[in-house]
């Protein structure tokens, strides 16, 4: 029950803290509007019927777009603003676990997260008869739960909210440029097909294109295996200066 | 452990790559007591309490907290304690009532309790202002308040007044004796030699990482009080410092047989002298 009393503390404050950012809420606002402009510009140009592969290149933008703007920059950016406010130690001095902490960081980014992958999902123009609602949910979940973990690592290398930023550029470049860019190339999609956002993204592109899509095992090995390694190297670096460096 | 002694460090020296920055601390805070830590930037009074608030680990030695050592506590401790640092930040996007409440559900105070601490520092009225829309001295007064939500046994303040108008220092200094009336132990680490005076019942004083005196302030005044001088002010409204000899005794007899003398005061050393006896550097100069 303690436990449970400062999980929702540390969460409430996050919320609080993330909701009020303009800079760290510009995320979500502008995937939506994002997706809803490309829907109206390639319908305009399409004379109002979407194509499959024009549907699967909203999805694809629209993913990549959530999981990497949202859960690396959202939850990297909001660590960085505590260290640069000096409200991290106040936290960490209150008897909040590094576990409570974790998990009050993500809990808001990655049930945000998976609503605009909704969202996103709704609004594309797909229909919704071709999705397989509880497969997207469920590979929704791990990517946002990924994108999540790579966050706090970014918050944990990042001085102020700035730097965050920095540090966030390479890993969208990565994992949300090559997946949104992945039809466009054969290289990029088999690049692709090894990132937890390009996972997401290509079983988005399936129901769009009206295949019954199901987990290939590298997929699934994609999925675990970058869970695993951004936990193990969120494991070593917090283990090495907790969440800030003396 | 004795009974009220609530804290206990034991030879304690911490080395950070080539530099001794603590060494051979010894030093107990007991029940109801304001222990100052004294000394100019640099001295070691920050990593001190790291060490004590199980923030930092020391190189050797032995530090004990209500009954356990630094090296085996976790989060719980500091449902005991507060830390106050200079830089204790303050959601400055949440208001005062919610930067507050927040840290009650963490420690589950009550918050009635809430309303009791934001009357006692004098923000109830500013409670639904946001924390980032209060001046520094109310910041301060804020950060005090989230320390002390949950009555903690020992209070660490590091430098709490430092750079605070003189008005809000001497608030805060009534709010730390009241604390202390309460029987709350406080651990306070400055380099302002008056307010030590002023708050504490003992002090060590720190220099390079060594505690160079310890004793309560007047103890310490008393004791480095070797050349006794007088100061006087005459009828004519002439202002003499004497040393005390046995001329010196018969001259001062004398006005005032004749009631010259207008008011008379020895003159002690302050805290600051005697930190510049003994180390024979100022708290100004000390760290350069």
């Amino acid at each position: 029950m303690d436990n449970i009393n400062k999980l929702k503390a540390v969460a409430q404050i996050k919320w609080i803290c993330i909701s009020r950012n303009t800079a760290i809420m510009i995320g979500p606002l502008l995937t939506v509007a994002m997706v809803w402009m490309v829907k109206i510009l390639y319908s305009i140009n399409s004379g109002g019927d979407l194509s499959p592969i024009l549907v699967s290149l909203i999805l694809s933008l629209g993913i990549s777009l959530n999981l990497c703007m949202d859960g690396f920059l959202m939850v990297g950016t909001a660590i960085a603003e505590e260290k640069e406010k000096h409200t991290l130690r106040v936290l960490m001095t209150s008897s909040v676990t590094g576990m409570q902490y974790f998990i009050g960081s993500i809990l808001f980014p990655f049930v945000l997260m998976n609503i605009i992958n909704i969202v996103v999902l709704v609004i594309s123009g797909i229909s919704m008869s071709q999705v397989s609602v509880v497969a997207f949910l469920l590979v929704s979940a791990v990517a946002s739960l990924i994108s999540c973990v790579m966050g706090m690592i970014v918050g944990l290398c990042a001085k102020n909210q700035m730097n965050a930023n920095l540090i966030s550029y390479p890993l969208m470049i990565v994992f949300m440029m090559i997946p949104m860019f992945g039809n466009l190339s054969e290289k990029l999609h088999h690049i692709s097909g090894f990132l937890f956002t390009g996972v997401l993204t290509e079983m988005a592109s399936g129901f769009a294109e009206g295949m019954s899509y199901t987990l290939k095992p590298l997929d699934i090995a994609v999925l675990i295996g970058e869970l695993i390694i951004s936990i193990l190297v969120f494991l070593v670096l917090y283990r090495r200066n907790g969440y800030e460096k003396d | 452990m004795e009974q009220n002694v609530l804290l206990d460090l034991s030879h304690i020296s911490k080395r950070y790559k080539t530099e001794l920055a603590l060494k051979d601390i010894n030093i107990t805070l007991h029940k109801g007591e304001i222990l100052g830590f004294l000394g100019p930037s640099g001295a070691g009074k920050t990593t001190t309490i790291k060490i004590i608030t199980g923030q930092l680990r020391q190189t050797s030695g032995e530090a004990k907290i209500l009954d356990t050592d630094t090296v085996n506590i976790d989060e719980s401790i500091y449902e005991k304690i507060g830390v106050v640092s200079d830089q204790s930040g303050i959601y400055e996007k949440m208001t005062v009532w919610q930067n507050l409440s927040m840290f009650a559900k963490i420690w589950r105070v009550p918050s009635v309790r809430v309303e009791e601490v934001l009357h006692q520092v004098e923000l109830y009225e500013h409670r639904k202002k946001p924390a980032g829309k209060l001046s520094r001295g109310q910041t301060q007064r804020l950060v005090l308040a989230r320390a002390v939500l949950h009555k903690p046994r020992i209070l660490f303040l590091d430098e709490p007044t430092s750079g605070l108008d003189p008005s809000t220092a001497v608030s805060i200094h009534k709010m730390l004796l009241g604390l202390k009336e309460e029987g709350m132990s406080i651990f306070l680490t400055t380099h302002n030699m008056e307010e030590a005076t002023k708050l504490c019942d003992r002090v060590a004083l720190l220099y390079q990482g060594k505690i160079v005196e310890c004793g309560s302030p007047k103890e310490l005044c008393l004791k480095y009080n070797q050349n006794k001088k007088y100061h006087l002010l005459l009828n004519n409204q002439e202002e003499v410092v004497l040393e005390q000899s046995p001329q010196n005794i018969a001259k001062i007899s004398e006005w005032m047989q004749r009631d010259e003398i207008q008011c008379i005061h020895s003159c002690e050393p302050t805290l600051e002298h005697v930190f510049l006896q003994v180390t024979g550097a100022s708290l100004g100069l000390a760290s350069m």
